[in-house]
């Protein structure tokens, strides 16, 4: 390695870049902006899949046993649906125990000593591994000897799925549109320091540079931009979630949700944002430079 | 070292630069090129440095074809010569040192190299003492010798120089030629396009002359003006 030769390049960045240091400014500034922007959503977006997969993995399927079923029937049932690979348990409650919860959640409620005979049915409860298969899992369990009737939250693991898809579709589009913002408000900064040095490019392409070499600052110039900016977002994202965090867990502690689950993975959402960001000042400023080349 | 066959340049606005140049210049030669404005002499180098694409025709410049030049071994061909302008082109947030540095820098060359050739170049057109003042700090004169050391800090075979005086009083304007003299007879092949009479006419040599972007005529030991020495312009 020729240390003259990196010196020289890494001067060449650094002069650029303080040169014109109130456009770098603004260009970090805005990067910024669109990256909280962007990280904001991400981080949303993430949150909800995560509770949303919550709340659909707490379904289950409820299987009731016919009130003539013999013995031999419920274990087949039982043996039948833990065969399945998509079912990740399977409980059963008898009758008895049927009716002991019930009482204990009408307790203070309702007064359940007035019920004195036992309606309900034996019932199996089945967790699956995927909500997806609940509504598949429910048919093939209607499907075997001893089985009266099966219950599942039909419409709500539907729904819950369908939003977990809108959401997916939706981000994908604001994400373009965010990274196409910050990129084009790059490229405009970046065309602004080529011009302030369109003379030394123009020296530079006479004395027999190569169009890569010339390229080089600049593109480091954008990258610089580009991490700079969603550093910066990631500092202010950080300071956001630390006092928003805790006044919405505790703002919605009446739900039951495990929300240490529901929190979001910074360091791989951080890392995302600043590959984002360096990758969108590289390739903007490569554009950008390009269209002075081209001479 | 140069070769034109037929060449032509006609401007996108339907001007036409060059028509059916053609021209030899052997490896070693100084040649001026003489001619009114607008007669084509920039243009002529300007598709030797292969700043323009001409519009027809054959160039040969120290073996390279460059009518046939791909765009990315443009640089490769400005590596083969130096050009100078009127304008000098210094960059004037840098020093002399680093001006000339400078074009060794972005080829890529080796900081050794760097600092070997440097100090020769400018010593080669007398700024040695200079190096380290910037180009605002130069009278005229030195800023060309500064050009001139960065065009040859590559060791270039042929060096092209568009009005490199244009700027330049009689006095100054006679140094710089004797410095291109010197480069000369160190074996580069040298092509001057000039306005500059006195000059052509007291150093006597080949002059090519032309007119509307024609070579009109082409002389061994030429004049300014065809046929005629400054003596007899004085005295006719």
């Amino acid at each position: 390695m020729d240390w003259g030769k990196t010196k020289f390049f890494l001067g060449e960045v650094f002069r650029n870049f303080t040169r014109n240091a109130a456009m770098q400014a603004t260009a970090i500034g805005t990067v910024a902006v669109t990256i909280v922007l962007l990280g904001a959503f991400l981080f949303v977006r993430s949150m909800l899949a995560g509770i949303g997969t919550q709340v659909v993995s707490q379904f289950e399927v409820a299987v009731y046993v016919a009130p003539d079923a013999t013995q031999k029937q419920i274990d087949a049932i039982q043996t039948s649906m833990r065969a399945d690979p998509r079912v990740q348990s399977v409980t059963f409650v008898s009758k008895k125990d049927g009716l002991a919860a019930l009482r204990a959640q009408l307790k203070g409620v309702v007064d359940a000593s007035i019920v004195t005979s036992n309606p309900l049915p034996d019932k199996i409860r089945i967790k699956v591994k995927d909500p997806t298969t609940v509504p598949a899992v429910a048919a093939s369990a209607r499907r075997l000897a001893g089985v009266q009737n099966v219950v599942f939250a039909q419409t709500l693991v539907k729904q819950m799925l369908q939003i977990g898809s809108v959401l997916r579709a939706v981000g994908i589009g604001v994400i373009v549109v965010f990274v196409l913002v910050a990129g084009i408000i790059i490229s405009n900064t970046i065309r602004l320091t080529v011009f302030a040095r369109r003379r030394e490019i123009a020296i530079m392409q006479l004395v027999g540079a190569t169009n890569t070499y010339i390229r080089m600052p600049f593109i480091c110039e954008g990258l610089l931009d580009g991490l700079l900016g969603s550093a910066l977002a990631l500092a202010i994202l950080a300071i956001a979630k630390g006092a928003l965090w805790p006044r919405l867990v505790s703002g919605l502690s009446a739900v039951s949700l495990d929300w240490k689950a529901a929190n979001v993975d910074g360091t791989a959402l951080a890392l995302e944002l600043l590959l984002v960001g360096a990758l969108v000042g590289a390739i903007a400023s490569w554009i950008s430079v390009g269209r002075y080349l081209r001479t | 070292m140069i070769s034109l066959r037929n060449v032509a340049l006609a401007y996108p606005n339907g001007t036409r630069a060059l028509d059916n140049v053609s021209l030899e210049i052997g490896k070693g030669e100084f040649v001026f090129l003489v001619g009114h404005s607008g007669t084509g002499k920039t243009s002529l180098l300007r598709i030797l440095y292969r700043e323009i694409a001409a519009s027809g025709g054959e160039i040969t410049v120290d073996g390279i074809r460059v009518d046939r030049l791909r765009r990315s071994r443009v640089p490769a061909l400005r590596r083969h010569l130096g050009v100078v302008f009127q304008d000098f082109k210094l960059l004037s947030d840098k020093t002399v040192w680093e001006n000339v540095a400078f074009a060794m820098q972005v080829t890529g060359a080796h900081t050794r190299d760097i600092t070997r050739q440097v100090p020769r170049a400018l010593d080669l057109v007398g700024l040695g003492h200079k190096a380290r003042m910037y180009p605002g700090e130069l009278s005229g004169g030195e800023q060309q010798r500064a050009a001139i050391a960065r065009a040859l800090v590559n060791n270039p075979k042929l060096l092209l120089c568009d009005e490199p005086t244009g700027n330049l009083d009689p006095t100054t304007t006679t140094e710089i030629m004797e410095l291109l003299l010197r480069i000369n007879l160190k074996g580069t092949t040298i092509v001057v396009a000039t306005h500059n009479q006195a000059v052509v006419d007291r150093m006597r040599r080949r002059v090519v002359r032309m007119e509307d972007g024609r070579v009109v005529t082409d002389e061994e030991r030429g004049y300014y003006y065809l046929g005629l020495g400054q003596d007899q312009i004085l005295s006719g």
